[in-house]
């Protein structure tokens, strides 16, 4: 399932995703209370967010997501490269971080890692302590 | 019909797939070419002549506004569509001073955009209601706010550079990227600090994150 408030970027994700073949995109939202409400009623494998959307941050929605919905994973795809962020949406329950401006080949390269119950952080990072973060 | 030939410029790949699936849904509409950066889009603008560039404003080396201001000095034909997540007045009231004739936010909707590139087309301007809203309401009261003074005190040039240094590149780099001497690569570094009265690049750094000339 897709969330971000920019209706190109869930065209293109989307794009990306029914391209590799092997993804079905169940649902999209254009903000955090219906990515929420969605969710819940789709309960998606992997939910990929943003996080600047209002109202309710993609932070918000992972962290309300871990509690009720635990089997679904998210993957935060973001404008932030800072560490700050990164730190946040590990803390918040996040299993996956990308940004924006990496290149689309890791979404896909990602969402295995998330499907084997792995992590995936962005090489921007520093994957050393990213491991610990999200470890 | 003959085809409308579209530039699309956006450092996320993501973005540009998108854009890309969305413009050639419509027939006779066709993508050029992509640019990935600023300084990408103005060479490309001048080689491919598209009708009209659709471009974001935060991309790296040059930002989507000087790029609008060069691709309408060199190619006054190509009409720029800027689309970004800036959602504020004075970002406003920058992209029509840069020579941009239309301007949506990426969160609008698809139908905003394709009428967007259909009326530029026609060389007309395109702005959603909010946007009309925004520049009649600071008609009158057109305060000069601090990205409109950094306009009037450096070049163009200037600015260009003032962009690539607060990205983290050395003199030398600014020369190579721009084709110039490192000589006067540092003359110009020398004189966008001495007009901004700045004394260190960290100072340089800080003035351009808050002109809204490089990204935090």
């Amino acid at each position: 399932m897709l969330s971000d408030d920019h209706p190109y970027v869930r065209r293109g994700l989307r794009n990306i995703l029914e391209s590799a073949g092997k993804y079905e995109v169940c649902g999209e939202a254009g903000d955090g209370s219906l990515t929420l409400d969605l969710a819940m009623r789709l309960r998606p494998d992997i939910l990929i967010t943003d996080i600047s959307m209002s109202p309710l941050n993609g932070l918000e929605v992972a962290a309300q997501l871990r509690q009720s919905l635990p089997e679904t994973k998210i993957l935060i795809m973001t404008m932030h490269d800072s560490e700050e962020m990164l730190r946040a949406a590990a803390a918040a329950g996040a299993s996956g971080y990308l940004l924006k401006s990496d290149p689309e080949e890791l979404l896909v390269i990602a969402l295995q890692c998330l499907e084997e119950g792995q992590c995936f952080v962005s090489p921007a990072f520093n994957q050393t302590s990213a491991k610990q973060l999200f470890g | 019909m003959s085809t409308l030939k579209i530039l699309i410029a956006d450092d996320h790949d993501v973005v540009r797939k998108g854009l890309r699936m969305l413009i050639e849904e419509h027939p006779g509409w066709e993508i050029c070419g992509e640019a990935r950066s600023g300084r990408e889009a103005v060479e490309k603008a001048i080689q491919l002549k598209p009708e009209v560039t659709v471009i974001d404003i935060s991309m790296p080396d040059l930002n989507g506004l000087e790029a609008t201001r060069q691709i309408r000095k060199a190619c006054p034909k190509t009409e720029v569509l800027v689309i970004t997540h800036h959602d504020s007045d004075e970002m406003a009231a920058e992209v029509l001073d840069a020579g941009a004739r239309g301007y949506v936010l990426k969160s609008d909707s698809d139908k905003d955009l394709v009428h967007a590139v259909e009326t530029l087309s026609q060389h007309k301007p395109f702005f959603t209601s909010r946007v009309t809203e925004i520049l009649l309401d600071n008609r009158g009261s057109r305060v000069t706010h601090p990205a409109e003074s950094i306009r009037k005190r450096l070049t163009m040039r200037e600015r260009e550079i003032l962009q690539l240094l607060a990205e983290g590149k050395t003199a030398k780099e600014v020369a190579s990227i721009l084709g110039i001497a490192i000589k006067t690569s540092d003359t110009h570094r020398t004189n966008i600090m001495r007009k901004l009265n700045v004394h260190s690049v960290a100072e340089l750094v800080r003035y351009a994150i808050r002109n809204k000339i490089v990204e935090p």
